[in-house]
């Protein structure tokens, strides 16, 4: 996790110095500093900041990663990383339900009461999916 | 590895709100006049307060997760005693907080419409109502989910680590919701 974290800490030494050069030229160029370029490249540092920072703890918390060891070979990443749903029907109708909620802004609004109550049931079916039944 | 998943979803959702945040600040920098006028309207204390509102439920929150981590769904005391409140008495607690701030943003809303700044009045009006607004779903979104959260500790008998990792990656989305309406709040009423 080591390699991996350090590639998106880099993002924080290379993005906030560009931030401040471009903040510093635009507001030599047009006399006040362009807003959007200043706000989005600040904040693109402390985004690659967040997953560097929370990727170094999560793999201070676990052993040591092949991916850190220069000898380390890929089938030794292998393992238990967690539970993944082998498959799930559920996120079609909560696609099709945001559709509608969406067509209902642009038509009517009981068109999207319509998609709400579909969205909450396929919500609801999604989230608990793996907690009832033989899951219990 | 979930909530590994759910820090690099919220990192593009910071990307979401860099793009709303340069909205705001590049019509500021073009009309300063409209600005100056409309700002004024704003319930500076009122704001403050219903601030004050989400930043203790993120606290609230976190001591929720904290029981969650000790694999304790529920109180095992009486209802007034919060040392041994649970994850879900914690997170009723949140959802209660977070019910509030929405609604104190749904009367601010009201008052400022009463003042004549809608949606659609001028640049400073809808660059308020998308910033907020937007902040605002994310807020319901955050308050749909903690009653999945806490529908969720009530489905099995043994609560298990995929119970704690939900309410866990939950409290993430919280806290960073809580963070940006920090940096809205700072923009949109102190620095004006």
């Amino acid at each position: 996790m080591k390699v991996s974290s350090g590639l998106f800490l880099a993002g924080v030494i290379a993005f906030t110095p560009v931030a401040i050069i471009y903040g510093f030229w635009s507001n030599a160029v047009d006399g006040r500093p362009e807003p959007v370029g200043v706000v989005c490249l600040a904040l693109l540092a402390v985004m690659s900041g967040m997953i560097g920072v929370y990727i170094r703890a999560t793999g201070k918390r676990l052993d040591v990663s092949p991916s850190d060891v220069p000898d380390g070979d890929i089938d030794q990443a292998a393992g238990d990383y967690g539970f993944f749903s082998p498959y799930s029907w559920w996120p079609l109708p909560l696609g099709l339900a945001a559709l509608m909620l969406f067509l209902g802004l642009a038509i009517g609004w009981w068109v999207f009461v319509v998609g709400a109550i579909f969205g909450i049931v396929a919500l609801v079916g999604w989230a608990f999916e793996y907690f009832t039944g033989d899951f219990a | 590895m979930a909530a590994v998943g759910t820090i690099v979803w919220l990192s593009s959702e910071l990307m979401f709100f860099a793009g709303l945040f340069s909205i705001y600040f590049t019509l500021r920098a073009t009309r300063p006049d409209v600005w100056a006028e409309e700002t004024a309207k704003l319930n500076v204390p009122f704001a403050t307060i219903n601030t004050l509102i989400l930043v203790i439920s993120s606290v609230w929150c976190q001591l929720g997760v904290f029981k969650a981590e000790q694999g304790i769904p529920s109180r095992t005391g009486k209802l007034f005693d919060l040392k041994r409140w649970g994850m879900r008495e914690w997170y009723v607690l949140t959802y209660l907080f977070g019910g509030v701030f929405v609604a104190g943003q749904v009367l601010e809303y009201a008052e400022l419409t009463h003042e004549n700044v809608a949606l659609n009045t001028d640049a400073y009006s809808s660059a308020f109502y998308m910033t907020t607004g937007f902040h605002g779903i994310h807020v319901i979104g955050g308050l749909v989910a903690f009653l999945l959260i806490i529908g969720r500790s009530f489905t099995t008998r043994q609560y298990t680590h995929r119970h704690a990792t939900g309410a866990i990656v939950t409290s993430y989305y919280w806290h960073f919701v809580d963070v940006v309406w920090i940096a809205l709040f700072a923009t949109i009423y102190i620095l004006k």
